[in-house]
């Protein structure tokens, strides 16, 4: 065991996992988090904490996943290289690592022009790619970036992200090789509406034997309002929401109805698929949602191991 | 080229005020060529402050002249003598020149008329765009000849962000995405395997980041 | 005076130096357009002491040169010279005579072209002159072969009248070398002669019939007594025999008189044919019949009179020594004209007989042989000569030219100073334009003269030419491409921005590897992109010079009188108005103070900042409209310059109403409704401007 987390006992046990989001508040309330802890204690079997996720600043990820442990939850700790250097990276790696913190996602974040302080100066000291390198040889090397050896251990369980829908198409695999050669254990992917986009990409990951490095969790983002489906479409970028999914919700009676139906469907499709070792739902202010989507999708009861 | 470009004049009026004999100060070099401060952005900019100083009902006087470039001693020096009656410089040169007028005139007021903007290219007449960061340690070889320092908004050095989409940047729909550029330049150039190496982390301290840079040639100086 | 040194020709318009007397067509031309026509009249005037005459008549070789001939055709230069030289203005011109007379007196043999000129500049310089004339009558071939529908008499006269009124002493019905010969002159006290009789003598058929029929007549001879007023014979049908000017003059008189059928016989073909392709034009347009490759061989009579011409037809062999292939007999094509009249038109010689003993001419020249064609100097010391009688028939205006050159080298003589010796202008080689220039430059046709329609012209002998309205002439001066007059970089000052390579609408500046950046002073029109553009202030231009519109501000605003909120307009001269309108804007506003530009894009922002820092309260642009803009491609440009104005303007505090940029109306100088809003806006500040 790399780092003998809950998540990579699941993955590495053959199991299909379920992760979700919790983002912290833009306060410093325990409460918020400690209440999606909560909620969602029973249905995932780890919760990632986002790190001033779109470049607003809310309570770090870090104590957001402390408030998590002290509930029972397993956190997995997201990092964003936007916001801190290599020398903050690798305190904070290291805090985490005394908090009993076992699951580090690296991710370059989103940049701080659409923050709320777009003003803000941008670090992108390392890249995220250089950050699971850097992870990877605190944990078995016992170094830091620039050799120096760390006293203890630093048992994390790597993830990183991919976006199979962002261009340009072809590199998007050779981007997983490098995250997967860097170090990264899990990917947790950006949220998938276009399914045979998705399974495309998957056979090239499967071409290049990628599904056997690595555990790759299928990001789902379940879909409120039609408002929602062309907010994504038209303002996200990296997302593709293919207009039959804007129609459907456009159609609809139950608009949230047809979301839930719509998430579903997809983790049906999703299971399928050759590789893909579980899923990560991203309920964006709609994390009341996640535990019924779970159990619809015959999820429950979360194995114990 | 340095990019430059000249200030609000909004701002340069409230900085200018109350000077009595200001001289707004050219650079007949790269602001020039941005069209912020050669001779005839001085001749429109000293124009319009004795405009705004007559409206406001204040006394001065504006003078005008330019010089080659206001980042070399001797060009700077050349102005000492019509420097002697003014109380203010308003130098429409990059940083670099306002900073050696204030080393060489201690005495004199020296304001900044524009702010510096890049090292780029022209791409057409009044359409300037950055291409180098001065990172002080080039890495375009490894690149495809294009600079993901200066043109990635977030300087990644392994490729694409989840953002990039339609080869253009997560932050505009007008910024190219650098990394495309890229990688459809190597494609054209059959190198698409030098993508798959993990690009090592960079050393920052060339970029400014170990301090104050300075540059000493043992055979030329004297 | 005519500047005779030699002249760079890499600093003059081809239009000027095609002209022998180096008239300065592109500043009359300019000044035409812009409606300075006083002005234009004095340039002209300065240089040729027969202006109307030229305007007419000339043979215009400046034409032929001008550069907007390659494009698509020439300035109509000469029309423009009658223009200028017609208007009112023209008794404004007063030429001024030196204070103190030099005490010589000059005598000028022959009142032609050459012999007036001489006499006019001679006086200028001072000295008296006197002109002996073997006619009743004064002007030489203007008077009696020039005929009357292409130079009306009282024009001749008035021109003529302004010379004479400079004190010269006339003498009239006194062939100098019969009555007096050259010598008597210096014995009357003369210490200078030019010589200037022209070319008169006839040169003869030499063909059967010719002296042996009643109606066989010299076109010199026929010209003359048709210009005094005399019908030497009632003819029918006449053949005119020649293809020169003097043949066509004769055709086209001969229509006049009431001659049903006329036809020109000549030699060669039409392309080879002397006479302005203009005139042989307006002959067959008035019904004169041409028989190209056609030679006459016999006249053939009845009863002691011209009954017929026989003739045969030619076909052109080899270029002969002049390049021009000379006509070859068909033989079996022989034809009959049947005539009551044929008119010798084959050419005149200078009847030098009288002088040839004086100045030792061998009997068989009939050229007075000088020593070159800049001094004049014949063999015969204080004795010059020049015009026709040493040229052989030319032109008026080389006539002029030879008059002019006289005075100088006599002038010198007089002061007993050595003539300078100039070589001849070589034919400066006309320049190409690069096809790309050809292209980029907007095509505005020729404006058309006006002439009488056929069957008017042919009830008598009225001018055929009408002069152009003041429409016209600038519409025509506004084609100039202003030739060497455009953009000079100050390689001192030169950054090597190129942004004068990236804005010239015709692609004009290059680059070198090093930066060195080349204006071709030919190609250049001046439309003053660049020099406004360029960030160094570079470039200078020589129209419209940026100093001379900063000066031109500052002049207009000296002149307000401040009766209201003052306003520097800007107008573009390319415009659709006349003088007319120009005075009524300043009747109307006198408060707008007009400054006239070619082309708004010279008008940079730091100019409407100037105009607002002289004091003034507002300030209008106003564009031509697209229609009449050389250079449309620049006007987004200027639009986008002027709203970077406008901001400027406004973050100074100043109310942006007080700058109207508009389009001018398509006729007129600018919309009164505009310039009472714009005072409108700035009486009362804060009102919403209408565009
Ligand atoms: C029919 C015709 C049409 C023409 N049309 C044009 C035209 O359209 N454009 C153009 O440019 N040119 C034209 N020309 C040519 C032009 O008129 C002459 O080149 C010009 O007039 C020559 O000027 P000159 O002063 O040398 O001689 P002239 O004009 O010939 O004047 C010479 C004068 O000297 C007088 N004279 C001669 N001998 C004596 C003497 N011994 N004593 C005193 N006086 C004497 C003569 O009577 C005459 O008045 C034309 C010529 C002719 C014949
Ligand atoms: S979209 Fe391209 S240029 Fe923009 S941050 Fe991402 S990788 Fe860099
Ligand atoms: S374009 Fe104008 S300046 Fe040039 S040759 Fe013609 S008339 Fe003269
Ligand atoms: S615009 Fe001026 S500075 Fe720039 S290249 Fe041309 S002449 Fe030189
Ligand atoms: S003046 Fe006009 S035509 Fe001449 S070089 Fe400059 S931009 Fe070109």
């Amino acid at each position: 065991m790399k780092s003998g987390s809950n998540l990579e006992r699941i993955l590495e046990g053959g199991q299909f996992a379920v992760t979700a989001e919790a983002g912290p508040p833009k306060g410093s309330s325990p409460k918020v988090i400690q209440r999606k802890g909560e909620l969602l204690k029973l249905c995932c079997d780890a919760l990632n904490v986002t790190d001033n996720q779109t470049a607003i600043v809310r309570m770090s990820s870090l104590s957001g996943c402390v408030l998590l442990k002290e509930l029972g939850v397993e956190p997995v700790l997201q990092m964003v290289v936007r916001d801190r250097n290599r020398l903050a990276l690798q305190g904070d790696i290291l805090g985490a690592a005394a908090l009993g913190i076992r699951n580090v996602l690296c991710l370059s974040g989103d940049h701080q022009r659409f923050g709320n302080h777009p003003a803000a100066k941008g670090v992108y000291d390392i890249d995220s790619i250089q950050f699971i390198q850097m992870v990877k040889t605190m944990r078995d090397e016992h170094r830091f970036l620039n050799g120096e050896e760390i006293s203890g251990d630093v048992p994390f369980f790597i993830g990183a992200a991919a976006n199979p829908f962002a261009d340009p198409f072809e590199f998007r695999v050779t981007r997983l090789a490098k995250k997967v050669n860097a170090g990264a254990d899990f990917i947790q992917t950006q949220g998938i509406f276009d399914v045979p986009k998705f399974v495309e990409w998957m056979k090239m990951v499967r071409d290049r034997g990628l599904h056997e490095k690595t555990h790759i969790l299928a990001g789902l983002i379940p879909i409120k309002s039609v408002g929602m489906a062309r907010y994504m479409r038209n303002n996200v970028s990296g997302l593709s929401v293919p207009q039959e999914i804007v129609d459907r919700m456009a159609d609809a009676k139950d608009a949230k109805e047809e979301g839930v139906k719509i998430c579903l469907e997809t983790i049906e499709q999703l299971k399928e698929v050759e590789g893909i070792h579980g899923i990560h739902i991203m309920a964006v202010a709609w994390e009341d949602i996640v535990p019924r989507i779970v159990e619809e999708a015959g999820l429950m009861p979360r194995p114990v191991v | 080229m340095i990019t430059l470009e000249q200030k609000k004049f909004e701002e340069i009026e409230k900085m200018t005020k109350g000077y009595s004999r200001l001289l707004v100060l050219g650079c007949e070099t790269c602001s020039a060529m941005s069209f912020a401060g050669g001779q005839r952005q001085v001749e429109e900019l000293a124009s319009a402050i004795r405009m705004a100083q007559k409206t406001s009902g204040q006394e001065g006087e504006v003078l005008e002249d330019a010089i080659a470039r206001q980042c070399e001693p001797e060009f700077v020096d050349l102005i000492r003598d019509k420097l002697a009656g003014c109380d203010a410089v308003l130098s429409l040169a990059c940083g670099a020149g306002v900073q050696l007028l204030s080393e060489r005139f201690p005495d004199k007021v020296i304001l900044p008329g524009c702010n510096t903007t890049f090292l780029g290219v022209t791409e057409e007449l009044g359409v300037w765009s950055e291409r180098c960061a001065g990172c002080g340690n080039c890495i375009l070889d490894k690149t495809a000849g294009l600079c993901p320092i200066a043109r990635c908004s977030k300087q990644l050095l392994n490729g694409p962000c989840g953002g990039s989409m339609n080869g253009k940047c997560e932050i505009s729909k007008d910024v190219d995405c650098v990394w495309q550029l890229i990688i459809d330049r190597l494609a054209r150039l059959n190198r698409l395997e030098m993508l798959e190496e993990i690009f090592p982390v960079k050393d920052w301290s060339p970029a400014g980041h170990g301090g104050p840079r300075k540059m000493v040639r043992e055979d030329l100086k004297s | 005076m005519s500047d005779t040194s030699p002249i760079n020709p890499m600093a003059h318009p081809p239009c000027k130096l095609a002209c022998p007397i180096l008239t300065d067509v592109r500043e009359y031309v300019q000044l035409i357009a812009e409606r300075r026509f006083d002005e234009a009249f004095a340039t002209i005037r300065r240089q040729n002491p027969l202006p109307r005459v030229c305007g007419r008549i000339c043979t215009h070789p400046c034409e032929t040169a001008c550069k907007r001939g390659q494009i698509e055709e020439p300035i109509a230069i000469a029309a423009l010279k009658r223009f200028a030289s017609d208007g009112p203005w023209k008794n404004q011109y007063k030429p001024v005579l030196p204070d103190k007379p030099s005490g010589h007196k000059v005598a000028v043999i022959g009142s032609g072209p050459a012999g007036l000129a001489a006499a006019h500049d001679l006086a200028l310089l001072g000295h008296h002159v006197t002109i002996f004339e073997a006619l009743p009558v004064l002007g030489g071939m203007l008077r009696v072969g020039v005929p009357e529908y292409r130079l009306p008499k009282n024009v001749l006269d008035e021109e003529i009248q302004a010379i004479v009124d400079l004190g010269i002493e006339i003498k009239t019905g006194v062939r100098i070398g019969a009555q007096i010969k050259l010598s008597d002159l210096f014995e009357q006290g003369y210490k200078a002669v030019f010589v200037a009789i022209g070319a008169h003598k006839d040169r003869k058929l030499g063909i059967a019939g010719e002296d042996q029929f009643e109606g066989v007549i010299s076109a010199v001879s026929f010209l003359r007594a048709v210009n005094q007023g005399q019908n030497p014979k009632e003819t029918k049908k006449a053949a005119v025999i020649g293809g020169g000017n003097t043949a066509i003059d004769s055709a086209r008189c001969l229509l006049r008189m009431g001659a049903e059928s006329v036809h020109i016989v000549y030699r060669r073909s039409r392309d080879e044919m002397p006479a302005a392709q203009e005139e042989i034009e307006e002959a067959i347009h008035e019904g004169v019949q041409i028989a190209y490759l056609t030679s006459p061989l016999k006249i053939l009579g009845e009863d002691g009179k011209v009954s017929a011409l026989k003739c045969i037809k030619n076909e052109l062999g080899e270029p002969d020594a002049s390049g021009r292939r000379s006509p070859k007999p068909v033989p079996g094509t022989e034809f009959t004209l049947d005539v009551d009249m044929v008119i010798a038109a084959i050419g005149q010689a200078p009847d030098s007989s009288l002088v040839a003993d004086e100045l030792g001419l061998t009997e068989r020249r009939e050229r007075i042989i000088v020593e070159g064609p800049y001094t004049l100097v014949t063999t015969r010391p204080g004795v010059f000569a020049g015009g026709d009688a040493v040229t052989g028939p030319a032109t008026v205006v080389e006539a002029i030219s030879a008059g002019k050159r006289a005075a100088l080298s006599i002038d010198h003589y007089l002061k007993g100073e050595s003539i300078p010796a100039i070589e001849p202008a070589k034919d400066v080689e006309k320049v190409s334009l690069a096809r790309s220039v050809v292209e980029k430059t907007r095509k505005f046709p020729r404006c058309k003269k006006i002439s009488l329609p056929a069957d008017q012209r042919l009830r008598g002998f009225k001018e055929v030419e009408s002069v152009f309205s003041e429409d016209l002439a600038t519409k025509e001066a506004l084609r100039c491409l202003h030739c060497y007059l455009g953009a000079r970089i100050d390689a001192e000052k030169c950054v090597s921005c190129l942004t004068c390579v990236r804005v010239c609408p015709l692609g004009i500046p290059t680059t070198s590897k090093m930066g060195e950046i080349t204006i071709d002073p030919f190609a250049c029109q001046a439309c003053g992109v660049c020099a406004l553009e360029c960030p160094v202030r570079a470039i200078d231009i020589s129209l419209d010079p940026r100093t001379e519109i900063a000066q031109d501000i500052k002049k207009a605003m000296s002149t307000s009188q401040h009766s209201g909120p003052v306003i520097v307009g800007f107008f573009d001269l390319h415009g659709n108005f006349d003088s007319s309108d120009v005075e009524n804007l300043r009747q109307d506003y006198p408060h707008v103070l007009p400054v006239m530009v070619f082309g708004l894009r010279r008008i940079d922002t730091s100019d409407i900042l100037k105009a607002f820092e002289c004091g003034a309260d507002g300030v209008l642009l106003a564009r031509c409209p697209p229609e009449s803009d050389p250079f449309p491609e620049a006007t987004d440009r200027v639009k986008r310059r002027m709203a970077h104005a406008r901001a400027l303007v406004e973050a100074l505090g100043l109310d942006g109403g007080r700058l109207e940029i508009c389009d001018m109306p398509e006729q007129g100088l600018v919309q009164k409704e505009l310039i009472d809003g714009l005072i409108q806006r700035i009486k009362e500040p804060g009102q919403v401007r209408s565009e």
